[in-house]
């Protein structure tokens, strides 16, 4: 597997949805390719980042209010009917 | 904790506590896509509260034939896309087709524990906001859906009304692109 193939499949590797065949191919270019570890590892750390770090939630106060808002909506929702 | 077809149910009744699940557990989820996308506070929370508006509207109709998360998200993206588009009615032309080459990385530097060794948590999430926003919207959607929600393949081409295939290929774009990103200011500490 050349460093080009690697970067193609790159994803899938590390989905682990690429059959057996092509994930021995990658993992012994990734066993001689320092340059291709790194983007292995270094994208593998970008995801675990976001993953931990990416789940902002609605400001606690705001998240009061639009709660409010739409109890009073789908309650009223009753109401109409 | 209600099953699907409890829920819709529940809501159908207009039963207060389903509606507090109902909030609980899809708010954030529903909260967090807009405001990837969009970047501003508080038109995501329009787009919240427009995403349960019209879920409310529907009960009556809701065939459950998608999750309720699912019909949430789709809602949210559309009324989020709807948005981008008003604010940049040229941005079809970020939605070009996605067989350009994946461009090669440029930044070998091995820089996995400078996040955990020098930065605040606070300056980790200023690296990663800074990242995301130079993320192309197209790609940004199928990123936040996959990899911030944990959703399905499938389900973030049924969001994003996209293929299979092609949300493989944006998640692919995006993780690159983001590490890239996150390589040119953090690199420099390794």
């Amino acid at each position: 597997m050349t460093c080009e193939e690697l970067l193609q499949y790159l994803s899938d590797y590390i989905d682990q949805n690429l059959d057996e065949e092509l994930t021995a191919a990658a993992q012994e270019h990734l066993a001689t390719c320092h340059n291709c570890r790194v983007v292995l590892d270094t994208t593998q750390q970008t995801i675990s980042l976001f993953r931990e770090q990416g789940k902002r939630t609605i400001p606690t106060l705001r998240r009061q209010r639009l709660f409010d808002q739409l109890q009073d909506a789908f309650l009223q929702a009753e109401a109409d009917c | 904790m209600y099953s699907e077809q409890e829920l819709v149910t529940t809501l159908r009744r207009r039963d207060p506590d389903a509606f507090t699940f109902l909030f609980e557990s899809y708010s954030d989820k529903v909260y967090r896509l807009a405001a990837g996308l969009l970047e501003d506070d508080m038109e995501a929370e329009g787009v919240v509260q427009e995403s349960f508006l019209r879920l409310f509207e529907r009960l009556d109709r809701f065939e459950g034939r998608a999750k309720i998360s699912t019909w949430l998200y789709r809602v949210a993206y559309n009324a989020a896309m709807d948005r981008l588009r008003q604010r940049r009615p040229t941005m079809m032309l970020d939605f070009a087709a996605d067989d350009d080459d994946i461009p090669a990385p440029v930044i070998l530097a091995d820089w996995r524990d400078v996040p955990e060794r020098l930065l605040t948590e606070a300056e980790i999430k200023a690296e990663l906001d800074k990242a995301i926003t130079a993320l192309p919207e197209k790609h940004k959607a199928v990123f936040i859906l996959r990899e911030i929600e944990g959703l399905s393949t499938q389900e973030t081409a049924d969001i994003t009304g996209i293929s299979i295939s092609a949300a493989k290929v944006r998640l692919h774009r995006a993780r690159l692109f983001l590490r890239e990103r996150l390589a040119e200011s953090l690199a420099q500490h390794a």
